[in-house]
């Protein structure tokens, strides 16, 4: 299970895969105002991009990897700015 | 490390393997069998798709060489010889070792490199010359053109800089759209990770192709996601990237103008009308440098969000090269001095148009750049197609008068403004605004309609056709295998024994309804507890057959390996043998079927190794020299019968009989009295094989008695017939199902009760005392002229003799029994009924006991033991 879930954080681990795509949509429908930390993560399944892109949580820890870290920042920062604004 | 996927590989690639296979050799046999060639290919292309999600590149490779060679002889560019079935056969022989290599270690072997590479070339030399170059071109024709280039602009400033720096340096931009399949994830794509694969990637935007819906309502599996990357690269790198989709992939290759656009604020900051003054000269005398310095300072002054700020950046990126292009050198200061975002380089070749700045916002088809690799006019892509066919639909709606004019000059609009964003010429645009014109000249949208008419007749066949046709191949094999689910055995066998746990609860029921009569009296709740049981009798009973249904296989499961079999045996030998194979989907229980498998292929080998004969040999004997070997299957009562029939030279009893003789198998005597029946069923008497010469085909000279012992392992039973000349039929007899089994139940050592497996059964008799002889410690008895040794149950399992023997007529029961061709006569106390029983062996620490082959619950709760003869006697 790459992610773990705790009250209000759920923390990915390594490697996201499509099977994380549903437990991370039901953790964030289940609780509103989740945040998610990407930190330890090197690579996000589409599926699991596509959950954070509509649910937008906030993201405490954006992963460590630079490459996926700026593409996160650029999918999630644009209209993520626009929404806590 | 062998994870659940790597499992489930293996299972599939051992199925993919023998589709292929099988497929393999009816196109051998018949070429032109177009379902054949193409389950091939895709068992083949599958195997290749999903070896490429782990990491066995020899693996990959040699199949890829065998999926290039079958689409040849798909597209029947290549004839489909004996010696590229065998080599295509050697191709799936080692893959399937690798196949095993993986399933035991996860691995492949060492020397798979040397083997790939190898094999891979053999492959490879059959194929033209000029085949990767032809599959190369093929690829690039099929990426579709990207039409549409707006979001450029949407992405960050940053990202485009970067972009436009490499382009200056010489690099090929790529603009890519991809729009995954809304079920890619079904298909175990993963586009991000495809996207981050892009060696060179400036910039990628992620956007939904829908709005989102509310979290509640979110599907997590269904992809609406769209990608949109900038990446300096060639653009076959980018098509050799995506070659998988390549059909939801868009390239286009950017001029770096394109990447020019400014963001920020329009309003506020200074404006630099001394600079713009200055610096129009200093482009017109291609002064550079001093125009750079300019360009720094002022962007120091700048604030970084503003509009000029980012004109001021493109200018610095701009003139960074030692020649700057001075169209858009112009543009962008044309732009500074208006403080309007809207870049459009001009040709220095027109002036005109840079006077005439103030129409700019309007559209202007003309000016849009000629970017390279547009659509040809007169070609567009679907997505204009469709957008062509709703506007005619539009005008089809408008009729004479009314809001003509209104509807007219929108669509006219639309029309407009698709052309120019497909990249049409002029010409198209000309007739586009005459045809609108008239239309309003007349009132009357016909001519219009006439000219979308044209345009969607000449893209029809081409855009629309194509496409959706791949699409629904590939859904319907996704529903095709969706069908199947692929359970673990040890779960089935869970659920029979439950099955097995919930008829013998059953069995008590009757017991519960005799005691509510007799014990408490109450007949009316006897018959209900009855009736209940009556009902789940029947659905305990549906239950099982249900479940055994499910463990039911088909006899192709083994059949279909011996056309490859007989193939080889046949070629090695020079013999020529056509196999036919009757009643492929018998069905019987996996387990019946999986210990067919190698009895069976003993057979056959027999049959071919010595029955058959050479060709020259059938010729004069007056038989055709093409010879047959039939396998068939069919059911007969509760079980199956599977019989190989060859039409070769048969078995010659006597030969038999020497041989017997030779190998002290049987004494001269005997040998004298054997039928020849009776001697061809020698045979299967251990330790024996008449074959001159040992082969490695038909086994190390260990004959039929493997055959049989395998046979009767899960209780069927093997015969042969032969008639010397016309050939040998090999009959095995299996139950259907080992679930069930039948024992007939013994009461021996007072009271106790023994079950005894049925087929062994050959009588039961009632012997009286006196007809019983001793012989020193053993008894025997005389049926029907044959001496029946007697063995006491009781003394035999060291159980207490009953105190009481036989009843009042002096007689004793005694079963008859068959053990391993001979009869023996079990003395018991009593007979008792025979029941169907669920076997279930002993584990634990008491599953090394000899002679009980394992125990069953009876209704009554009491335990039965079954007796296993073959150990006892």
């Amino acid at each position: 299970m790459p992610f773990s879930f705790a009250k209000n954080t759920a923390t990915a681990e390594t490697l996201c895969t499509v099977e994380d795509a549903l437990p991370l949509l039901e953790y964030l429908q289940s609780h509103r105002g989740a945040k998610v930390d990407l930190g330890p993560c090197r690579h996000l399944h589409t599926a699991v991009l596509q959950v954070l892109l509509a649910a937008r949580p906030k993201i405490t820890v954006l992963p460590q990897d630079p490459v996926l870290s700026g593409l996160l920042s650029q999918a999630l920062g644009a209209s993520g700015e626009k929404e806590t604004k | 490390m062998s994870t659940p996927l790597l499992e489930r590989f293996v299972s599939e690639a051992r199925d993919l393997l023998q589709a292929a296979a099988t497929g393999l050799l009816i196109l051998e046999r018949q070429p032109g069998d177009e379902a054949a060639v193409n389950e091939v290919f895709r068992s083949v292309h599958t195997l290749k798709g999903s070896v490429g999600l782990f990491d066995f590149p020899a693996f990959t490779k040699l199949v890829h060489a065998g999926e290039d060679v079958l689409s040849l002889v798909r597209a029947r560019q290549l004839v489909l010889t004996s010696e590229l079935v065998d080599r295509l056969l050697d191709t799936f022989d080692q893959v399937s070792a690798w196949v095993d290599a993986i399933d035991t270690t996860g691995t492949l072997p060492k020397d798979a490199d040397g083997a790939s590479r190898e094999m891979t070339a053999g492959l490879r030399a059959v194929l033209p010359a000029d085949f990767g170059a032809s599959q190369a071109t093929a690829s690039a024709v099929r990426t579709g053109e990207l039409v549409g280039l707006d979001w450029l602009a949407a992405l960050p400033e940053k990202d485009r800089l970067a972009a436009f720096a490499q382009a200056m340096d010489g690099a090929e931009i790529q603009a890519i759209e991809y729009a995954p399949l809304q079920d890619c994830f079904f298909s175990g794509e993963d586009p991000l990770a495809l996207v981050r694969q892009l060696a060179d990637l400036q910039s990628l935007a992620i956007e939904p192709t829908e709005p989102w819906p509310v979290i509640d309502h979110l599907d997590p599996y269904r992809c609406v996601l769209c990608f949109r990357a900038l990446a300096a690269m060639p653009r076959v790198e980018v098509e050799t990237l995506f070659r998988y989709v390549v059909e939801q992939v868009r390239v286009a290759s950017v001029p770096p103008e394109l990447l020019i656009s400014l963001t920020g604020d329009p309003n506020g900051g200074p404006v630099y009308g001394d600079f713009v003054d200055e610096a129009y000269p200093l482009i017109a005398a291609g002064d550079w440098p001093p125009l750079r310095r300019a360009v720094g300072a002022l962007l120091q002054l700048t604030a970084p969000t503003l509009l000029l700020a980012s004109a001021l950046r493109w200018l610095d990126a701009i003139l960074a090269v030692p020649v700057p292009n001075s169209d858009w050198v112009n543009a962008l200061i044309a732009c500074i001095a208006d403080g309007e975002s809207n870049f459009r380089p001009v040709k220095a070749a027109q002036p005109a148009a840079l006077a005439n700045s103030g129409s700019r916002h309007l559209p202007d088809p003309t000016a849009v750049p000629e970017a390279p690799g547009r659509t040809d006019p007169g070609k567009v892509s679907s997505t204009a197609v469709r957008i062509l066919e709703s506007q005619r639909a539009i005008l089809g709606l408008l009729t004479a008068g009314g809001d003509i004019a209104a509807r007219l000059g929108s669509v006219a609009q639309t029309v407009t403004n698709l052309l120019a964003a497909e990249g049409h010429r002029a010409d198209d645009l000309a007739a586009w605004s005459r045809a609108v014109d008239a239309a309003i000249a007349q009132d009357n949208a016909a001519p219009v309609i006439e000219v979308l008419d044209r345009w969607l007749a000449a893209n029809h066949p081409s855009a629309a056709s194509v496409r959706p046709e791949a699409g629904e191949h590939l859904i319907q094999e996704i529903k095709q295998t969706s069908r199947v689910l692929k359970v673990d055995q040890a779960k089935i066998d869970t659920l029979m024994n439950l099955i097995g746990e919930l008829v013998v609860s059953k069995n008590s029921l009757p017991f519960l309804a005799k005691r509510a009569e007799e014990v408490h009296g109450s007949r009316e709740m006897s018959r209900e507890i009855k009736d209940l049981h009556a009902v789940i009798d029947r659905l305990a009973q549906e239950m099982h057959g249900a479940i055994m249904a499910v463990r039911m296989l088909p006899v192709s499961e083994v059949f279909d390996r011996f056309p490859r079999l007989v193939r080889d045996v046949a070629r090695k030998l020079g013999k020529q043998i056509e196999l036919s194979i009757e009643g492929a989907d018998t069905a019987a229980d996996k387990n019946i079927i999986e210990a067919l498998g190698d009895p069976l292929l003993h057979i056959v080998r027999n049959a071919i190794d010595h029955g058959i004969e050479l060709p020259d040999e059938r010729d004069a004997s007056g038989k055709s020299t093409q010879a047959t070997v039939l396998l068939r299957a069919f059911q007969e009562r509760d079980q199956v019968v599977i019989e190989v029939v060859d039409d070769g030279r048969g078995i010659n009893p006597e030969k038999i009989k020497a041989s017997a003789l030779a190998k002290g198998v049987i004494d001269e005597e005997r040998a004298a009295r054997l039928t020849d029946q009776e001697a061809v069923n020698l045979v299967f008497t251990p330790g024996f094989s008449t074959a001159a010469q040992v082969s490695d085909l038909s086994g190390r000279g260990v004959g039929m008695d493997v055959v049989v012992n395998g046979v009767e392992k899960v209780g069927g039973s093997v015969s042969i017939i032969s008639v010397m000349g016309q050939g040998t039929t090999v009959r095995l007899s299996l139950p259907l199902s080992m679930a069930v089994t039948r024992v007939m139940v013994v009461e021996a050592g007072g009271g106790m009760l023994f079950g005894i497996p049925m087929d062994h059964i050959a009588e039961t008799v009632r012997v009286h005392r006196d007809a019983v002889h001793r012989f020193k410690q053993s008894e025997a008895f005389v049926l029907r002229d044959a001496i029946v040794p007697i063995i006491r149950l009781d003394r035999l399992l060291g159980v207490e003799p009953s105190a009481w023997f036989g009843d009042g007529s002096d007689e004793d029961a005694v079963l008859v029994v068959r053990v391993g061709g001979g009869l023996v006569g079990l003395l018991v106390d009593h007979f008792r009924e025979g029941m169907d029983i669920i076997l279930k062996p002993f584990d634990g620490i008491l599953a090394d006991i000899q002679g009980y082959s394992g125990s069953a619950l009876l209704g009554d709760g009491r335990v039965l033991l079954v007796l296993n003869l073959r150990e006892l006697l």
